[in-house]
């Protein structure tokens, strides 16, 4: 409020929003345009407010996302569950339109003598394939149902059922947990030697599973002074594809002082398909390597 | 909303697709919060059903809906102010960090600058802002839906108008 005049200026100030949008009554308007001309400071107000309202108009609305749609609609159909009397058979408008949540239990099925049924017939599942499959049993007789797989002749029994397993020779494929979890005992269950890293080093480089790969690295890693670790480790350098193994790896090479896998690494730094993340891990691993 | 009241619930359907997009809308403005306006949208819909028997069929739908929308957002707003109250040290530690958001708010683009400012606006004038310019409210509207005339309504728009002005070209 600069100019001289500004009590007129805050006495029009209300006045100005009705001005920009052009809805005062014609007595109004005409004392603000008398006064405009003179007020630099009340001009400015109104061409802000029009510069706001257009700013206003301009904004776009905020979309909320299909899951609000999916939720409503879920809530819907609880609702009008609520609503059906609970006896079987008086099933009002059976046939939902195609653009409506269907539950998944028709509510004749849904009774409980069902539910019961299927957690029987799932139970006696579980108990009947828990005897069934050979994973279940102990490593040493996974190792015999598969005995016509040759293990290498020094080993002991443990280590070929690790082979075994982890190579899905025995016909059946093992979940990835599972796997897991043998690697992990891999090194604690028996005393480690050539063999239990020959079979971490084939998990690393040939699992189907990252993780599975990963929990293979970090075995390996507490098989660090084993003879053939570090080269093993070297070469998985440029077969692994996934980001979280490469980086495990790389940092398992820098902490170990690997230096035969620096030319890795710097082919790794260079490959197109590496994530940038991994490039730079790699750059800087053989920042500390050489 | 006849029909929802007589127990119909499928007539709500088109009530949603109608009303939902809206709805959000004005709970994102008011809330400034996305995440929380899908669930505050959702309970807007669930009260509507739970609540469809005191729909009174002379009344227009989209003011008894928004009334439950005020209510609902009235009723959040309430739970956040004493989850504030209960950690006033919070507030405190975090208003560094609210300066330092909005310098960068600043910085982003022109669109955001205008949300950044209407979060700034105290919730009454922001609402009425946001019934006026973005749900296409009249000031008749507004007075009804706020309990007071359609001028008095006007004023306060311009009022709001005006703040925002302020706090838009603050610098």
């Amino acid at each position: 409020m600069k100019t001289p005049d500004s009590t007129a200026c805050h006495e029009l100030e209300t006045l100005l929003p009705g001005y920009s949008e052009r809805s005062l009554s014609a007595a109004d308007a005409e004392r603000v345009a008398a006064h405009l001309p003179d007020c630099p400071s009340c001009q400015r107000q109104v061409i802000q407010l029009r510069a706001l309202s257009d700013d206003l108009d301009a904004a776009l609305p905020e979309a909320p996302r299909t899951a609000l749609r999916a939720n409503f609609m879920a809530m819907l159909e609880a609702q009008k569950q609520l609503l059906q009397p609970a006896a079987a058979g008086s099933v009002r408008g059976a046939a939902p339109a195609a653009a409506k949540v269907v539950s998944m239990w028709p509510a004749a099925l849904a009774g409980a003598w069902v539910r019961v049924a299927a957690s029987i017939v799932l139970v006696a599942a579980g108990v009947f394939l828990g005897r069934q499959l050979p994973w279940g049993s102990r490593p040493g007789t996974a190792g015999a149902t598969a005995a016509s797989v040759p293990a290498p002749a020094a080993s002991p029994p443990p280590t070929a059922a690790l082979a075994v397993a982890l190579r899905g020779d025995s016909g059946q494929t093992m979940s990835a947990s599972n796997r897991i979890a043998l690697v992990a005992s891999s090194t604690h269950s028996s005393a480690p030697n050539d063999a239990t890293v020959q079979v971490l080093l084939n998990t690393l480089n040939f699992d189907p599973n990252p993780n599975v790969r990963l929990a293979a690295c970090e075995a390996l890693y507490r098989l660090r002074d084993a003879p053939g670790v570090r080269d093993g480790l070297a070469n998985a350098l440029p077969i692994q594809t996934d980001p979280n193994v490469q980086i495990a790896l790389i940092d398992m090479v820098v902490s170990l002082r690997v230096h035969r896998a620096v030319p890795q690494l710097q082919r790794l730094a260079k490959r197109p398909d590496a994530l940038p993340v991994v490039r730079a891990q790699a750059e800087a691993g053989i920042g500390k390597l050489i | 909303m006849a029909a929802v009241k007589a127990d119909d619930l499928d007539q709500l359907v088109p009530l949603f697709e109608r009303y939902h997009g809206p709805l959000f809308n004005y709970l994102v403005r008011l809330t400034n919060d996305r995440e929380n306006s899908e669930d505050l949208t959702q309970t807007v819909f669930e009260r509507i059903l739970k609540y469809r028997s005191s729909y009174q069929p002379t009344q227009p739908f989209k003011a008894w809906i928004y009334q439950m929308a005020r209510n609902v957002h009235a009723d959040h707003w309430h739970r956040q102010e004493k989850l504030r109250a209960a950690d006033v040290d919070e507030v405190e530690r975090t208003g560094g960090l609210c300066t330092a958001a909005f310098a960068q708010m600043r910085i982003n683009s022109h669109c955001d600058d205008l949300h950044e400012a209407l979060a700034l606006l105290p919730t009454p004038q922001r609402e009425i802002l946001v019934l006026n310019r973005f749900q296409g409210f009249g000031y008749e509207e507004i007075g009804k839906l706020l309990g007071c005339t359609a001028e008095a309504a006007r004023v306060k728009a311009h009022r709001a108008l005006q703040a925002l002005r302020k706090i838009y070209f603050a610098n």
